[in-house]
């Protein structure tokens, strides 16, 4: 562990300095000073994602990208120990693609701190929202760098919890009250099955833990600063443990044990990554703050669930099927929230369809990874990162439009190109980026996806994912020919004004991290394995691609960039199918009657009746019954020293029988 | 043999009528009716006691208890107007209870009395002079003598008599309130030795 | 006749049950009596039984000494004594409530 060098050594900093500033900024600068709580939750994040980077930077000249990338955990502390060979630490785990994950939570999250000191100015619960953001980033982070799949687990649950403070943050809105419950129940839900996935895992693990224990501690020493415990990655990711879990028979219906874990642990991933069917809640999300919108439900922590199948990828691959499932749902989600995407009105709504899509699009990567193919890994990985960057940009100047409109619908706006010019070029850029268009990065990451799913031999989930990029083009564009191009189509569109230094900034930072991320050779530092995939563009994909974005532009800007009034009538010509389409399918209603009728009526129903009738009434009636007796017993105090004395006499014939008694 | 014989006669006779007696004395329903049965359940009392070889103590029984305790119930009943206030006749329930109450304890005390051996040896003599013996044991200091239980009962009887007295007096002691009236029942009659409840005669003496 | 009498003496047993009955007499009226100085009366039924026995005792157990008959004088004496108190508070009992009956006084109530 000696060539560590600072950095590496003190990776605990990059979790700890958003956690105090949380502390600091919660207990003590919020109530004295709203200014000093936004500049100090900001600093703090600025200098975690400065040590963040730097982590990066030791990690890669420690070990050079194209070779080996193992991971390290230069941090840890014991943290529970049920016993000698079961204990459960807390930690720091260094691989590139936690490192990839610090460096984008943290950089966004700096960023989109800047942006609400200006965005969030004159609002009551301004000190409230930093410290908030604070424990997210605190919270994504310590999920990010965990070493095992416990630790993972808690911070899973407290970034649920941020999520859920954070979206009800205008709690007196009912409508962001029930967003809130909504996200909250949904994710907790899914976490139920993660956790038994977890459970499973664990159990068999520690089962084989004693045999083949000693034998993946040998591999991994000098590497951890803990001992290896049956919950680390490092031991759940050993091919010789995950041989052993595979051979395990089936468990249920005839599934395979591990893929039956697996499956489990991707419904927790499917419910935190918006997965369908458990994507209601990321559109309902969109009532908290814009800035929220941006870091969480963009950028950081619907990709937890990507981070998480990524992380436990060879346990998947061992899986057999459960990749499958990834794949397939993944793919699912990809072409059915970008279909209702195209028909949304408000402008964060579209964004959050957009992202539930493109998610798709990094699960679908994750789904196709074989042994023989591990591109998806990299691919999966590298749209992450710049997708971050780019649909972060994309909320940030949606703010900043709303801002400026105070709508969140596109029909109100109109013209904007003129009026908010840095919004506008920012924008674009975005704009350019998701739909796949060389330079911007999007068209890098989105290109090496189709590759891995096509070399994997996964010819419909290719055409599926060709398909969206051009419905990503499509509805991105659409968005911005109505907003931007045209007259202003509001009173409020026409008094738009550009936005406060302190909200562009970030956003030119990142317009330019949409540019420039696209070319870093990811396949050098991320890559499943030992060896690095070979970067480099693949013709034979990148030009039909380029093609259907194109293509979807055109489409765009011919129903939205001209005269006004052919949308409207290709949207009547389809009629019912577009109806259906703008109400998402319908699931939300599905999901309330299913919940209505079913859990309320036949398990909640019964269950409150238990709990008020049979738990209640029986404290009730111990209560009852002490008081009856009570009562009966205070009518033998008659007053009448007659009756005391006919049980005076009673006493005296039951000691004198007592006594009689004995001596017999 | 004659004498034995009278001797039990008289036993079963006198017997009989105390146990009739007393159940008068607890049945009756007019108080002065029961008092009067109490006197002759007493009487039959000395009866027995001199059947038992006791004539002092027959004595004692008769001027003591039936001249003295029997004559102060009778007082009482004519001071609490109880002889024409009401009949005594308790509900039924409450005479099931007492029935049940009395005649288990009967049962229980008659079994104890049939079941043990008291080691009774009818035929020792009693000694000579009772009534010397019943004195000399009555000042006996000594260890199997009574004259401390002696000179206590004399000073119950003294605490009875005082005590009987402050509680039966009619009027209150000063510190409690005071109402108009006399000695008709629930009126106290003001105390005539505190000043302000002098008859006022111009405090010209 | 006389024969069969005279052979028959009552025994100890007998004059125990006698005063037995006397006392379960007695106790019979204390709880179902509802005037006070009624219940007295059954008060004094019962200690004279308890005298009774206690003379019963002295003749058959030991007739020797006068134990007995002593524990008779003090039963009588305290019998007396109680009757006075008993009698002033029934007296006081009956200013106040212009009642004796028991039933009545039952400010023992809960």
């Amino acid at each position: 562990m000696n060539p560590l060098g600072f950095a590496l050594r003190n990776a605990w900093l990059v979790p700890a300095i958003p956690f105090f500033s949380f502390i600091l900024v919660g207990l003590f600068l919020r109530p004295w000073s709203k200014k000093a709580a936004g500049v100090a939750a900001t600093l703090a994040i600025f200098a975690s994602a400065f040590v963040a980077c730097w982590v990066a930077w030791e990690y890669f000249r420690l070990y050079p990208p194209g070779g080996a990338h193992p991971p390290l955990v230069p941090w840890g502390i014991e943290w529970l120990r049920y016993r000698t060979g079961l204990s459960v630490s807390m930690g720091v785990l260094v691989d590139p693609i936690s490192v990839l994950l610090m460096v984008v939570v943290t950089t966004v999250s700096a960023l989109v701190h800047l942006y609400s000191i200006g965005y969030m100015r004159g609002d009551e619960g301004y000190g409230r929202f930093f410290t908030f953001l604070n424990l997210f980033t605190f919270s994504m982070l310590g999920l990010v760098a965990a070493p095992n799949i416990l630790q993972m687990y808690v911070f899973w649950e407290l970034v649920g919890v941020s999520s859920f403070l954070l979206i009800g943050f205008y709690y007196s809105k009912p409508s962001a009250v029930a967003a809130s419950k909504k996200a909250f129940i949904v994710t907790r839900f899914a976490d139920a099955g993660f956790f038994i996935g977890i459970l499973i895992l664990a159990y068999y693990g520690y089962m084989a833990f004693g045999q083949l224990g000693g034998a993946v501690a040998a591999k991994v020493a000098g590497r951890s600063a803990t001992a290896l415990q049956p919950f680390d990655f490092l031991y759940l990711a050993d091919p010789a443990v995950l041989g052993k879990l595979a051979a395990l028979g089936p468990a249920l219906l005839g599934i395979p044990l591990l893929t039956l874990a697996m499956v489990l642990v991707f419904m927790g991933a499917a419910g935190k990554s918006a997965m369908f069917p458990l994507h209601i809640w990321l559109p309902d999300a969109m009532e908290g703050p814009t800035p929220v919108s941006a870091l969480i439900h963009a950028a950081t922590m619907v990709v937890a669930g990507v981070y998480l199948v990524a992380r436990l990828l060879p346990a998947f691959v061992a899986g057999g099927s459960a990749l499958l499932v990834v794949a397939c749902v993944g793919a699912f989600t990809c072409l059915f929230a970008a279909v209702i995407g195209i028909t949304q009105d408000d402008i964060k709504r579209v964004l959050a369809f957009s992202t539930l899509s493109q998610i798709g699009y990094m699960m679908l990567a994750l789904g196709v990874v074989s042994a023989a193919h591990p591109l998806g890994y990299t691919a999966g990985m590298f749209h992450l990162f710049t997708h971050a960057f780019f649909k972060a940009l994309l909320f940030l100047g949606a703010g900043a439009m709303i801002h400026a409109v105070h709508s969140n619908e596109i029909w109100d706006m109109g013209g904007l190109a003129r009026k908010m010019p840095i919004t506008h070029a920012c924008f674009l850029v975005a704009t350019l980026a998701i739909a796949g268009i060389w330079p911007f990065a999007g068209f890098f990451s989105k290109d090496e996806i189709l590759a891995a799913a096509l070399g994997g031999g996964h010819a419909g989930i290719f055409a599926v994912s060709l398909a969206v990029a051009g419905l990503t083009a499509f509805y991105m564009f659409r968005i911005y020919f109505v907003s931007f191009w045209g007259r202003p189509r509001s009173e409020r569109a026409e008094h738009a004004r550009e936005a406060p230094a302190v909200m562009w900034l970030p956003l030119a930072a990142l317009a330019l991290l949409s540019l420039v991320s696209g070319f870093v050779p990811m396949g050098e530092y991320v890559s499943l394995g030992d060896a690095p995939e070979r970067g480099g563009v693949d013709f034979a994909i990148a030009i039909p691609a380029s093609l259907v974005a194109l293509a979807g532009i055109g489409l765009a800007w011919f129903f939205y960039g001209g005269p006004a009034g052919r949308a409207q009538r290709a949207a009547e010509a389809l009629g019912a199918v577009y109806r259906v389409v703008k109400r998402k399918f319908y699931v939300d209603e599905v999901y309330l009657f299913v919940t209505k009728n079913v859990v309320f009526r036949c398990v909640a129903r019964p269950i409150a009746w238990f709990d008020r009738h049979a738990v209640d009434g029986g404290v009730n009636l111990s209560a009852r019954t002490t008081r009856g007796l009570g009562a009966a017993l205070r009518r033998l105090q008659t007053g009448q020293v007659q009756a005391y004395c006919v049980w005076y006499v009673a006493g005296i014939l039951f000691v004198l029988l007592v006594l009689w008694a004995a001596r017999m | 043999m004659i004498a034995g014989a009278v001797h039990t006669a008289l036993f079963y006779l006198l017997a009989c009528a105390a146990i009739a007696l007393a159940l008068a004395v607890t049945g009756a329903q007019r108080l002065l009716r029961a008092a009067v049965c109490l006197m002759g359940v007493l009487a039959m009392s000395a009866g027995l006691y001199v059947l038992l070889g006791a004539e002092f103590l027959a004595g004692i029984q008769v001027l003591v208890y039936v001249g003295g305790i029997v004559v102060l119930i009778v007082f009482t009943i004519m001071l609490t107007r109880s002889a024409d206030l009401l009949e005594d006749k308790p509900s039924f329930p409450r005479r099931l209870m007492a029935v049940a109450a009395s005649v288990l304890f009967l049962l229980m005390t008659a079994g104890i009395f049939l079941t043990t051996d008291f080691r009774a040896n009818p035929g020792a003599l009693p000694p000579a002079n009772e009534v010397l013996s019943i004195g000399r044991s009555l000042l006996d200091a000594g260890a199997e003598g009574f004259v401390l239980p002696f000179e206590v009962v004399s000073l119950l009887l003294l605490a009875a008599v005082l005590g009987s007295i402050v509680v039966a007096r009619k009027t209150p002691p000063p510190d409690q309130p005071f109402t108009s009236g006399g000695d008709r029942p629930g009126e106290v009659r003001p105390d005539p030795t505190l000043s302000q409840n002098e008859a006022p005669d111009g405090g010209a003496r | 006749m006389i024969r069969f009498l005279a052979s028959h003496p009552p025994g100890m047993t007998h004059w125990l049950l006698l005063s037995a009955a006397l006392f379960s007499i007695g106790l019979y009226g204390l709880l179902s009596r509802r005037n006070a100085v009624g219940i007295l009366m059954s008060v004094e039924l019962m200690l004279n039984s308890a005298a009774l026995n206690f003379v019963v005792f002295n003749r058959f157990v030991q007739p020797g000494r006068m134990d007995g008959q002593v524990m008779a004088i003090f039963v009588i004496a305290v019998a007396a004594a109680a009757v006075v108190v008993g009698m002033a508070i029934f007296v006081a009992l009956f200013r106040h409530r212009a009642t004796v009956d028991v039933n009545r006084a039952a400010d023992l109530k809960h």
